[in-house]
């Protein structure tokens, strides 16, 4: 039986993209979460649509599961390695083109292996930008990044909840492929939409169903997207960060809310000192020195101006944020103690460097996130710190991010918590962080939008009628249950 | 008109029911963004004016009958006019008030009628009053000991025409003799019918009471140029109403002023002066007969005509009332002149001001209606925090006098005639 | 064929008997034409079915009981909040018509600047208790007339806000929803009873089964509340409006501002848009009064802003040569309000217009400034309270080409596709003769620019049968048009696919026979096993477009 599966995925692939050596194996069975996998038994590489149309089909043939791959490790949330056995890892990091950029339109269109610094560098020499979250991995994948509904850092431009993103190509569980949102109204085949000057800007629908919301936040469990348009900016001529510092969180909301209320600032976040310095330092030793010097909270607010009057719109953002900043007992300042704004902009926007900035603490961390509004923030962190406490965790190790999202009408709160993966103590210590973390704030109201792991027990068991729209949802696009198998389930 | 004259506006409404809310550029609140007691109360948009349009539409078309509810619905219109306003704040063509009118009559004619209605008409037959019960011969009691000039016998400056609230309602008869104090203190010679003249009969003509009302205006239009009246003054919105807008259309060229008007006239040339102060905050309420109904009748004849291949106009121009032109000012004149008074607003005034839940006899036919429309208005009034509700119709005051608002509160209200009076 | 008095008792002691009829006339009232109302909500000409019984629904709970019995019985239903359009009322005779009216409860939270809201609560009140808190929300072209919940859930929702505060679609958070079978669900955050602030997930959003690119027009359940985001008013806590009757207008501190810009040729018109899309200076953009057409919008304004002109004033007003002149002016335009959030946002703003216009060779129209008209203008575009002026010219008016693309694609349309409309106004008599040019529509349709949502105001007579026939012939011709240049339906046939002519609903095999020749059918086969899954008693009709899945064709 392996041995005819192992044929038949050549088959459709190529030998060459058919790996089942046991290493690679093992490096798909498990993640730096605390979350269990099962070993794989093929991983496999697609060098395009068709390949993973005929996967899937094949998949429901044979009932094998299969795990859709597209970032490079290591990955964090336990949703890319398997629940289940006889699993089939589709690795998609080989369909790697940028198929279009379309100044005139804003638009991009790129397949799921490209990864961020691959496509900025490409935009750039056209002019434009993606909206990026918060230093990314360098090999994280664009499109999953999109796909999951990662943070990005100017709230005020994300229209959509799920902007950037807009049409898809999916590969559904049940093997037929179609295209979504406008790009789904007009002949399946993007060089003849882009020749009917159709640039796949309108991601909804096509009709009254909305196919854009069913990959995303889905782990893989819906289907396999293929390629994706994405909305770019501009890019700015003159980009600035700055920095609103405070000893409380709580000094920072009424600040924050008003300069979302107004839509000024183009990134803006809030993040304790351990995160900033988390993000800004090179080596575990700088960070603590950072940890010591950096305010404890800070609100980062970035400002640019792109190509109309852009000295004019950064000096209005500027002066008028200040003057928000100093109506609540606040200065807004261009740099912290030797931290200058553009190299926290410059860490921000871009990629990490190789050793993920998150993992440079300690060698390891788990983060517990989800969605919530921003004054209910301080009383998720009183509970953490209490927790961390409890637990003989350091209070001062764990790293708090706080972003706005969807024009400011809901914030990702993210705990992160640090840790040396070759300290026992420490490692088993955080899991229970972990664990009753995630309960707790489940308790208290957290709304795991994106449930990775023992999430999504705690979020589908509080709602029974979501669960079952949802499992009628998965047996429409995926009827065989062969999409990342046994995740988003309870 | 006949109820198929209108089958054009019924085919030209667009169906957008905008005729259940205040123009929506003056709305406020949530609370107070709804125009039309009816489908306030009813809750079916068959009470609008849209849902009357539709209704006599299929009527005419033979698929609705006279059913109790369709009868129910047709008379539930307090003809106030709010719809027909917000209508024309767009368009040109249609005349919502009219129709709704129109197909009072129409079934009126066909027999189907409230029982509560006939009463008041046999009322108004036998003894020219639509006040159920009153006699016409007491029709002058309210006037005893009043020294007014005869006007069969003599000219005076003005008619003081009562009309039926004032003169039978017991409560409000003072209100008219205080009225006709102040103007005589002003030096105004007042003049009087002596009860030769009738109920206006305006409430019968929004009752859909079209001969009785034709009855009773004929009567009083000839009585009036037997007496030779040039100028009536009248205290009552409704009768204004009647005379100012109704009756020219039957020939009438009395000058018609309300009693507000005259009041701001002397006030203005200082023919009244306030000697006390009256330390109270009011809200005004703006009577739809005095207000967005208070327009002068401007005599027209023309027709149709299309321009621009299907712009339908009219040739020549046709009069437009839109409420624009009522009285409003005058009224808020005289409490602007009332030492002490403040004059606090509510958020329904003037043109799209909220209905008192009396007209279109309502007050007669449908009590439980017209009471929960005058406790809308209350509840809007105490929300000002105002110590009394004023107005200038002795049917709003008496329709609010009888009503709670929403919690249960009553409100202290005044006819503006006795607030003059306290101040004087 | 009335309910069995089974059902409508049942009916009756869910609601109370106040809260329901089956009058006729109270029926008769809750029946649709599309022709006095707009084509592209329904079917042209023929009245929609008489329901069986108007239901009154006060709560969620009564909603879910009523689709309860409704299922029991196999009875089709559909809900209704304003009734303007079409789409709200019944498609089949074996039916009853809910009316949402007595659900408007609209609560704030302007900390979150978000409303919670009921289906009854309309644009213009939302928006009056928004500003009260110094926030508004995105108005759709409709009219502030509009429920929120409708336009936001069920309907497509863009308008001149749209490009500074997204489509009603981006802005809608947590929704709760009685399903087509009577289950009760909540979508995103307020499912777990964390707050409304979210509409998505958890995991893929279960909003996908009711708004897509628009909303499933009331076939797919009872929307009973949803939490919509609001946006920044940097203006007083009501909207002050002066003026007499209908020249009402917004008297305004100075950080509002109404400009109309005007462009020499629809290369510039382009530029400046797209400008626009790419930076944040507008607080509207919305190309309004082109709606009566190129030849008479300034005369129109002077009417509007006149309270003694009326219509017939036309013909005096066109030959006005001062007129013709501002009208000349404003012959290629678009109308945009600023509002500066601070000063300097609002120096910002105006430079930044001034700098648009350098950069698209345009110039601000004049009699657009004159205090009056601004005010008007102003007030006008904020609350949108006008829009029964859609019907002004003629009692009836239908949108029709519907430029539903991007702005490189149909600017260079615009004049060959006013040709088109003029030709009908002059050599036939059905429609009014406007000027060829009426289109109108949002700067953008989604938020921050990049889809236009264009349409031409084609007006004509209901009352006059052959304008009605005309009309539909030029519609004819500008679907052939449409077609020609690859641009999608007309928009006065978007819904020719979800009634029949008749206006009842279609049945499968006619479903099927449209969606099978789809460029992609798995869209329709798709959304007919959402159906099947969430709507098992197919009691919505058939807005719900639907494919039976065994008809796609192979290799599709």
């Amino acid at each position: 039986m392996f041995d005819s599966m192992k044929e038949k995925l050549a088959t459709i692939v190529g030998a060459d993209n058919v790996k089942d050596d046991a290493g690679i194996l093992e490096s798909y069975a498990k993640d730096q979460s605390f979350a269990t996998g099962i070993r794989p038994w093929f991983v496999v590489k697609p060098q395009n649509a068709q390949q993973v149309q005929d996967l899937v089909k094949w998949a429901n043939e044979t009932s094998t599961p299969l795990v859709p791959v597209s970032s490079g490790g290591p990955h964090h949330k336990g949703d890319t390695i398997p629940s289940v056995p006889q699993s089939v890892i589709v690795d998609l990091s080989g369909m790697n083109r940028i198929l279009n950029i379309n100044r005139q339109q804003r638009m991009t269109v790129v397949e799921p292996g490209v990864t961020y610094g691959e496509l900025q560098e490409a935009l750039a020499k056209e002019g434009m930008t993606l909206s990026m979250p918060l230093a990314p991995r360098a090999t994280k994948s664009v499109m999953t990044s999109v796909l999951e509904v990662e943070p990005r850092l100017n709230a005020n431009h994300q229209w959509q909840y799920h902007d950037p993103l807009r049409c898809m190509e999916v590969v559904w569980g049940d093997g037929n492929s179609m295209f979504t949102g406008e790009a789904a109204g007009g002949v399946k085949d993007l060089e003849k939409q882009w020749d009917a000057q159709k640039w796949q800007v309108s991601g909804n629908g096509p009709n009254m169903f909305d196919f854009l919301r069913i990959p995303t936040q889905a782990q893989g469990t819906m289907g396999i997207v293929t390629w994706a348009s994405l909305k770019c900016e501009v890019l700015p001529t003159i980009h600035n960060m700055h920095f609103v510092p405070a000893k409380k969180l709580e000094n920072l909301i009424d600040f924050v809310y008003r300069v979302i209320r107004l839509r000024f600032s183009d990134e803006l976040m809030v993040m304790n000192g351990s995160y900033l310095a988390e993000l800004l330092g090179e080596s575990a030793e700088q960070i603590q020195q950072l940890k010591a010097e950096l305010p404890q909270w800070v609100a980062l607010v970035g400002v640019l101006g792109r190509e109309l009057l852009p000295e004019d719109r950064v000096e209005q953002q500027t002066s008028d944020i200040e003057e928000i900043a100093q109506q609540h007992g606040l200065k807004m300042v261009p740099a912290l103690p030797k931290i200058k704004g553009d190299k926290v902009l410059a860490k921000a926007l871009n990629p990490s460097k190789e050793l993920y900035w998150k993992e440079t603490a300690k060698g390891a961390y788990q983060d517990i996130f989800f969605v919530t509004t921003l004054d209910k923030t301080p009383m998720f962190l009183k509970a953490m710190y209490e927790l961390a406490e409890d637990e003989g965790y350091n209070t001062s190790d764990i790293g708090v991010y706080i972003q706005p999202q969807h024009c400011g009408s809901s914030y990702h709160l993210e705990f992160h918590l640090p840790y040396d993966p070759n300290n026992a103590l420490e490692t088993a210590k955080v899991k229970r962080m972990f664990e009753k973390g995630s309960e707790l704030m489940s308790g208290l109201g957290a709304f795991y939008a994106r449930p990775y792991g023992m999430w999504a027990k705690l979020q589908l068991n509080k709602d029974a009628q979501s669960y079952n729209a949802l499992k009628k949802l998965k047996k429409i696009f995926d009827p065989n249950d062969v999409m990342n198998t046994g995740k988003l389930t309870v | 008109m006949s109820l198929q004259d209108y089958r054009p506006m019924m085919e030209r409404c667009s169906m957008c029911l905008n005729c259940r809310w205040i123009p929506f550029d003056k709305i406020k609140s949530q609370r107070y963004g709804q125009n039309c007691p009816s489908i306030g109360y009813y809750n079916f948009n068959t009470n609008t004016a849209r849902g009357r349009f539709q209704m006599a539409q299929s009527m005419l078309d033979g698929r609705t009958t006279y059913t109790d509810d369709v009868i129910e619905t047709i008379h539930s219109c307090t003809a106030c006019g709010a719809c027909d306003m917000a209508c024309k704040v767009c368009r040109y063509n249609l005349e919502p008030l009219d129709h709704n009118l129109e197909l009072k009559a129409h079934a009126v004619a066909d027999g189907k009628t409230l029982p509560g209605q006939l009463p008041v008409i046999e009322n108004l037959v036998k003894e020219n009053t639509m006040l159920v019960g009153a006699k016409k011969a007491n029709r002058m009691d309210w006037a005893e000991g009043l020294d007014m000039i005869d006007l069969f016998k003599e000219t005076a400056d003005v008619a003081f025409f009562a009309g039926c609230q004032y003169s039978y309602n017991k409560d409000l008869q003072k209100v008219a003799r205080n009225a006709v104090k102040v103007l005589q203190k002003a030096g105004v010679k007042v003049g009087t019918l002596g009860g030769a003249d009738n109920c206006c009969a305006g409430r019968a003509l929004q009752m859909g009471f079209t001969k009785e009302y034709n009855d009773q205006s004929s009567a009083n239009i000839k009585a009036f140029e037997k007496a030779g009246v040039k100028t009536i003054v009248t205290p009552c919105s409704d009768c204004y109403h009647a005379f100012k807008r109704q009756y020219p259309k039957s020939g009438s060229t009395v000058e018609v002023l309300h009693m507000v008007e005259y009041l701001d006239r002397l006030i203005a040339d200082g023919k009244i002066k306030f000697t006390k102060s009256v330390p109270m905050s009011v809200t005004y309420h703006d009577p739809c007969h005095l207000g967005r109904l208070g327009e002068s009748f401007t005599p027209w004849e023309g027709k149709e005509k299309k321009i621009l291949n299907q712009v339908h106009t009219w040739e020549p121009r046709r009069p437009r009332y839109t409420g624009a032109n009522g009285i409003y000012d005058a009224p808020r004149n005289i409490l602007a002149s009332i030492p002490g008074v403040e004059l606090v607003e509510m958020e329904r005034i003037r043109e799209y001001s909220w209905c008192c839940g009396a007209g279109g006899g309502c007050s007669d036919t449908l009590p439980e209606f017209s009471s929960w429309t005058a406790g809308e208005r209350l509840t809007e009034a105490n929300a000002t925090g105002a110590d009394a509700l004023v107005s200038a119709c002795p049917w709003c005051k008496n329709n609010f006098a009888n009503a709670v608002d929403e919690n249960g509160n009553k409100m202290q209200v005044l006819d503006i005639i006795e607030l003059v009076q306290m101040a004087l | 064929m009335a309910l069995a008095r089974e059902i409508y008792q049942a009916l009756e002691d869910i609601v109370g008997k106040k809260n329901i009829s089956e009058d006729i006339g109270v029926c008769e009232s809750y029946r649709s034409i599309a022709s006095q109302t707009s084509a592209h909500y329904g079917p042209f000409d023929h009245w929609t079915p008489l329901p069986q019984a108007v239901i009154l629904p006060g709560s969620t709970e009564e909603v879910q009981n009523v689709v309860r019995i409704c299922n029991k019985y196999k009875i089709q239903f559909k809900a209704g909040s304003t009734f303007y359009a079409t789409m709200a009322y019944i498609g089949s005779d074996y039916a009853v018509q809910l009316d949402m009216r007595r659900m408007s409860k609209i609560e704030i939270d302007a900390k979150n600047q978000c409303a919670i809201i009921e289906p009854y609560a309309i644009a213009a009140v939302v928006q009056a208790e928004a500003m009260k808190v110094g926030l508004n929300l995105n108005i759709p072209g409709v009219g502030c007339s509009s429920s929120t919940l409708a336009s936001t859930s069920g309907w497509a929702g863009f308008g001149p806000t749209s490009i500074f505060m997204g489509a009603s679609g981006e802005n809608l958070l947590s929704a709760e929803w009685v399903l087509p079978d009577g289950e009760v669900i909540k979508t995103g955050s307020a499912g777990a009873g964390a707050g409304w602030f979210c509409g998505e997930g958890p995991g893929p959003s279960f909003r996908s089964v009711f708004r897509g690119v628009t909303g499933v027009a009331g076939s797919m359940g009872v929307c009973t509340k949803i939490a919509v985001r609001l946006h920044p008013w940097p203006g007083p806590t009501f909207l002050p409006s002066d003026g007499v009757l209908p020249a009402y207008k917004a008297v305004l501190p100075d950080n509002f501002k109404c400009y109309t810009l005007c462009f020499p040729d629809w290369e510039g018109w382009t530029t400046a848009a797209a400008i626009i899309h790419e930076n944040d200076v507008l607080y509207l953009g919305h190309r309004q009064y082109n709606m009566f057409g190129r030849n008479l919008k300034g005369a129109m304004i002077r009417i509007l802003t006149d309270p003694e002109k009326q219509l017939c004033d036309l013909p005096e007003l066109l030959e006005d040569p001062e007129l013709q002149k501002q009208n000349e002016s404003m012959k290629l335009e678009f109308q945009v309000v600023i509002a500066g959030m601070t000063k300097k946002d609002m120096e910002y703003k105006e430079k930044a217009i001034d700098e648009i216009l350098k950069l698209s060779r345009g110039w601000k129209n004049e009699m657009m400034l004159e205090k009056d008209v601004h005010d008007w203008a102003l007030l006008y575009l904020l609350r949108l309270g006008h829009k029964n002026l859609n019907y002004v010219l003629c009692g009836a008016y239908e949108g029709n080409f519907g430029m539903s693309s991007n702005l490189y694609v149909t600017t260079p349309l615009m004049e060959e596709a006013s040709a088109l409309k003029r030709k009908w106004e002059v050599e036939a008599t059905a429609i009014a003769a406007t000027g060829g040019d009426s289109e109108m529509g949002s700067i953008s349709g989604i938020g921050g620019g990049g889809v236009t949502g264009w349409e031409y105001f084609t007006n004509f007579d209901a009352y006059d049968k052959d304008s009605i026939r005309g009309t539909k012939e030029f519609f004819d011709d500008t679907q052939r048009w449409m077609t020609e240049h690859g641009l999608g339906g007309d928009f006065s046939r978007w819904n020719t696919e979800c009634r029949r002519e008749d206006s009842y609903n279609y049945t499968q095999e006619e479903h099927d026979s449209f969606f099978v020749k789809m460029a992609q059918p798995h869209v329709m086969a798709y959304q007919w096993k959402v159906r099947e899954a969430f709507n098992p008693n197919h009691l919505g009709g058939s807005y719900y477009r639907t494919l039976t899945p065994d008809k796609v064709p192979e290799g599709k």
